[in-house]
C-alpha cells in the first residue's frame, strides 16, 4: 500500500532536491500562475490591482492541492516597465495573461540605450515594489514556528529577454545579426536592473530565483548565436545572483534546445527546468556537469527518442496537464520521476511552462498524486 | 547579363539578406526592362529557400526576420508595378490572433511566408474579436481563414468563430486553418476546422494544397 504520510515540509524537500539530494519524496514545483487563480476565482488582473488577491490564491491553492512551492507575480515586466517607461516604453496588461508590449523602444545606437534608466530602485519604482509585498507576505505566511514550510520562488529576467521585452522580440533578433556589438552593450546595460530586482525579491523573503530565456533557443537563433552572444550574459546574471543572494536558482530553457544542452549544463545553475524537452536527453547531458544538481518538469516534456537534435515536441505530448486525463498525468509523472530520480540526483516534478488557466485542476492532484505514489524515496519504479 | 541572370541576382539577395544589393539587384532588373512580376516571383523563390533553411535549422528567426525585411524594402521600390506583378494572388488568406490573445510571432512568420508564395494576406492583427472575423470575411471573401493563438483560452474563442461562420453561412465557403502551440490537429477536427498545425510551415504547405485542389476542375 503506498504510504501517504509526509517527514518533511515543503521547504525542506525542495531545497534538499535543489541540492542534489533525495528527501522523503520527490517535491512538486509547477509554477502554478493561472491555476491557483483560478482555484481562487480571480483573474490575473484582478490580482494585479489587488495584491493581496494575489497571495490569498497562492496560499490558498497550495494548501488544497499540497504541492510544494508558491510563486509571485513572475513575469510582470516590473523592471523593463521601470528602465523604458522614460523612454516611452508601455506594457499592455490583459486579463489572464503576462502583459505584452505596447510600445518599444528603438534602440538603434549606444546613444539611445542612454534614454533607459540603468538604475532601477526596485523599492521605489513602477510595479517593482508590488512585486516585493507579494514575495513578502507569501514568505511571512508560509512560515510555522519561525521556520519556513514552503518555499517562495520568486523569478528575473536573463539579459536577453530583458533587452527583447524593451525593443521588441523582432528588432531584437534583427539586431544580433545587424550590430551584435550593440546587443552586447544592451545585454551589458540589462544585467544591473534585474540583478537588484532579484537581489531585493531575496532579502524580501525568496528562498529560491528562477531565470528563463525564452529567445534563444534553437526555435529562435543558432548555437553560434547563443554561445556567442547571449550565454555569456546568462552566466554573468546567474553567477551575479548567487555571488549576492547564496540562494538556488533554477534556470528554464524555453523551448527546444536540444543541440545546446550542453552549453547550458554551463550557466552556472543549480537545476534546470527543461519544459517541453526530452528529459532523458537533458538528463544525459546535463546532470553533474558544472553546478547541475536537480532538474525540474516531466509532465508534458517529449517521450523519449521522439525528437532529433532539429526536432520540436509534438503537441499532443506538450499539451498532456491542459488536455490529457488524470492517468495520462500519472503514466508521465511516473516515468519524469523514474528518468529525473536515476544514478542519486535531484528532481522536482512539475510541468512544461506555466500551467495554462484551463488546466483541469483534478490534473494538479493527479501531479500530486503520483510524486507521493511514485516519488517516495528510495524510488522503486 | 541575361534576363536569367539578373533574377538570379535578385534572388540570392533575398537568400543573403542583403537589403542594398538586393535593391540594387531590383534597379538593375527593373532598368533591363524585366517585367516587375517576374522580379517578384524571383524574390519568392529566394524566400522559398529561406524556409527550407528556416525549416533545416541552417537559418533561424533573425535571418528570416532580415530577409522578409528585405524584400519589404524592395517591394516599396517596385511600387506600383507590384499591382500588377501577378494576374492572380495564390489565395486570398485572412488571418488573426484571436480574441483575449496577443501573442503574434507564430502568426508573423506565417504571414511573411504566404506573402512570399503569392498570397493575398489580409492580417487583423491581435485580439481579434468574434465579429471582426465575420465581418471582415464578408467583405474579403478569402479562400482560407487562419486564426492564431498562443494560449490555451484561445482555443473556445476559435470554436466560437467556425459557429460564428457557420450562422453566417460562410463556413462552407472558407477553409480553416487553426495554429498556435496548444492546437492539436485533433482538436482541430474536433471543432470543425479543416486543419490545425503549430508549425508555420506546414501551415503554409496545408494552404497552397487547398489552393491547388480549388484550382482543379
Amino acid at each position: 500500500m503506498t504510504s501517504m504520510s509526509e517527514e518533511l515540509t515543503s521547504y525542506q524537500r525542495v531545497m534538499l532536491a535543489l541540492e542534489g539530494k533525495q528527501p522523503d519524496r520527490v517535491p512538486v514545483v509547477l509554477y502554478p500562475r493561472y491555476n491557483a487563480l483560478k482555484y481562487a476565482r480571480h483573474t490575473f488582473m484582478e490580482a494585479l490591482d489587488d495584491p493581496e488577491k494575489y497571495v490569498a490564491a497562492q496560499l490558498s491553492a497550495q494548501r488544497r492541492f499540497q504541492y510544494d512551492s508558491v510563486h509571485d507575480y513572475n513575469m510582470m515586466g516590473p523592471v523593463e516597465e521601470a528602465m523604458g517607461r522614460r523612454a516611452g516604453f508601455k506594457l499592455k496588461y490583459v486579463r489572464d495573461d503576462a502583459p505584452m508590449v505596447e510600445t518599444s523602444v528603438k534602440i538603434k545606437t549606444s546613444t539611445d540605450l542612454e534614454k533607459l534608466n540603468a538604475k532601477v530602485d526596485p523599492y521605489m519604482d513602477g510595479l517593482c515594489p508590488k512585486v516585493l509585498w507579494v514575495v513578502k507576505q507569501l514568505k511571512l505566511r508560509t512560515m510555522e514556528k519561525g521556520e519556513p514550510k514552503v518555499p517562495v520562488i520568486t523569478w528575473g529576467s536573463c539579459p536577453s529577454r530583458t533587452a527583447a521585452v524593451i525593443m521588441g522580440y523582432d528588432q531584437w533578433f534583427m539586431l544580433l545579426i545587424r550590430n551584435p556589438e550593440l546587443a552586447v552593450e544592451f545585454m551589458e546595460l540589462c544585467v544591473g536592473p534585474w540583478l537588484e530586482m532579484v537581489v531585493s525579491e531575496v532579502d524580501s523573503g525568496a528562498d529560491v530565483v528562477w531565470v528563463n530565456d525564452p529567445v534563444s533557443s534553437a526555435d529562435c537563433i543558432s548555437r553560434a548565436h547563443y554561445e556567442k552572444y547571449t550565454q555569456p550574459y546568462e552566466k554573468k546574471f546567474i553567477a551575479a545572483i548567487k555571488d549576492r543572494t547564496g540562494v538556488p536558482v533554477i534556470f528554464h530553457p524555453c523551448g527546444n534546445w536540444h543541440d545546446r544542452l550542453d552549453l547550458v549544463a554551463q550557466n552556472g545553475a543549480d537545476a534546470l527546468f527543461p519544459g517541453t524537452m526530452d528529459l532523458s536527453l537533458v538528463y544525459e547531458k546535463t546532470m553533474g556537469v558544472a553546478n547541475v544538481k536537480a532538474l525540474n518538469g516531466g509532465v508534458g516534456s517529449a517521450r523519449p527518442n521522439t525528437v532529433d537534435l532539429k526536432g520540436t515536441t509534438l503537441a499532443e505530448d506538450a499539451t498532456t496537464l491542459l488536455n490529457g486525463k488524470p492517468d495520462e498525468v500519472e503514466r508521465e509523472a511516473k516515468r519524469a520521476i523514474k528518468i529525473g530520480t536515476q544514478r542519486g540526483a535531484g528532481f522536482l516534478l512539475g510541468g512544461n511552462c506555466f500551467p495554462p488557466l484551463d488546466v483541469p485542476l483534478i490534473n494538479i492532484d493527479a501531479m500530486v498524486y503520483s510524486a507521493r505514489k511514485y516519488g517516495r524515496y528510495p524510488i522503486s519504479i | 547579363m541575361s534576363k536569367e541572370d539578373l533574377l538570379q541576382r535578385v534572388s540570392e539577395q533575398i537568400v543573403a539578406y542583403d537589403a542594398d544589393k538586393l535593391v540594387e539587384a531590383v534597379k538593375g532588373a527593373l532598368a533591363q526592362n524585366v517585367p516587375s512580376y517576374e522580379i517578384v516571383l524571383a524574390m519568392s523563390r529566394g524566400m522559398q529557400v529561406v524556409g527550407q533553411k528556416f525549416e533545416d535549422k541552417e537559418y533561424f528567426l533573425p535571418d528570416l526576420l532580415m530577409a522578409a525585411e528585405a524584400m519589404k524594402t524592395a517591394m516599396d521600390i517596385l511600387g506600383p508595378y507590384v499591382t500588377t506583378a501577378r494576374a492572380t494572388a495564390a489565395g486570398k488568406v485572412l488571418i488573426g490572433t484571436v480574441e483575449g490573445d496577443i501573442h503574434d510571432i507564430g502568426k508573423n512568420i506565417v504571414v511573411i511566408f504566404l506573402k512570399s508564395a503569392g498570397f493575398e494576406v489580409r492580417d487583423l492583427g491581435t485580439d481579434v474579436p468574434v465579429e471582426k472575423f465575420v465581418e471582415e470575411a464578408k467583405m474579403v471573401n478569402p479562400d482560407i481563414l487562419g486564426m492564431s493563438g498562443l494560449m490555451s483560452t484561445s482555443m473556445p474563442v476559435m470554436v466560437e468563430v467556425i459557429e460564428a461562420l457557420k450562422r453566417e453561412g460562410l463556413r462552407d465557403k472558407i477553409k480553416v486553418l487553426l495554429g498556435g502551440a496548444p492546437v492539436t490537429n485533433e482538436f482541430g477536427k474536433r471543432v470543425g476546422a479543416d486543419a490545425a498545425t503549430n508549425e508555420a510551415l506546414s501551415g503554409i504547405r496545408i494552404m497552397e494544397q487547398w489552393m491547388k485542389e480549388k484550382s482543379q476542375p
